[in-house]
């Protein structure tokens, strides 16, 4: 369990500027799912990521909103215009007050 | 490509992250108490059109097959982990743009699997996921613009092993 919230951020080794690219995130985290009791589901804290948010050079790009019907060491990609060099940072919430963070700097070759 | 994980810095990190569970256990579990993650903060159980209703509360969902790019596997063998992606093919302008993209399987028991916020600054309305399904279901992308349109494409996925609950 000493694993959760390790961040693994991939971007393109070489971004030209102005270049849509693509990012691919991944996050260690166990996404607990409800668990059922004689076909009643059991009330109590459940332990997964509820949010997503994705900054760029400061500014919030894109926010996820995330569900337990998301699989477990939640795998993410999504898109970005490189405008300017700058760290590109994803942080990730989950319902117990945990916050994890990866970032990835942005250079242009 | 550049690796950009060092032994060095993997060490660390672990380092800290001992450290800081070691915190956390001292810590007074009453900081946690602010239960989010308990059943009346989730999606309710409900079939896919109550979902829908409740998302977009009537609003009329056009056929977004053309634009909207859904891709997923034909027969997912582990329905704990179902690789997704969507695009769509419109610019990511400032004047419009995707606002939202909601990812749905109909036959989860809380059928809202994520919503994906973006912004103009993504340049492209691309996300991509896992999705956990429970069973062999139809999967919609439903893609809000930013004048409030609704488009949706649907793609079924067969499920050999159900990937429990969700």
């Amino acid at each position: 369990m000493a694993d959760i919230g390790r961040v693994r951020i991939r971007i393109p080794s070489s971004i030209k500027p102005g270049e849509v690219i693509k990012v691919r995130v991944l996050v260690m985290h166990p996404m607990e799912i409800v668990e059922r009791k004689d076909g009643k589901p059991v009330d109590k804290n459940y332990h997964f990521i509820n949010r997503v948010v994705v900054t760029y050079g400061g500014r919030e790009i894109a926010q996820f909103e995330t569900s337990q019907s998301v699989s477990e060491n939640p795998f993410f990609s999504f898109a970005v215009r490189a405008t300017e060099p700058g760290p590109l940072k994803v942080t990730f919430l989950d319902t117990h007050g945990g916050k994890y963070e990866g970032t990835a700097d942005i250079k242009f070759t | 490509m550049k690796r950009s994980i060092t032994r060095r810095a993997a060490l660390r990190a672990l380092g800290w992250l001992g450290a800081s569970g070691f915190a956390a256990m001292l810590a007074p579990k009453t900081r946690f108490a602010l239960a989010q993650g308990n059943l009346a903060s989730l999606g309710p159980e409900e079939g896919v059109d109550a979902t829908v209703k409740r998302l977009f509360a009537g609003r009329p969902i056009k056929d977004g097959a053309s634009v909207i790019k859904l891709d997923l596997p034909l027969i997912a063998e582990n329905g704990a982990v179902v690789p997704v992606a969507v695009e769509v093919t419109s610019p990511q302008t400032p004047q419009s743009y995707v606002k939202s993209i909601y990812i749905i399987a109909d036959k989860n028991r809380r059928p809202l699997n994520a919503k994906f916020n973006l912004t103009p600054a993504t340049g492209l309305a691309y996300v991509g996921t896992n999705l956990r399904l429970g069973e062999s279901t139809d999967v919609r992308a439903v893609a809000e613009m930013s004048d409030g349109t609704l488009l949706a494409a649907k793609r079924e996925v067969k499920v050999t092993v159900g990937g429990c609950g969700g």
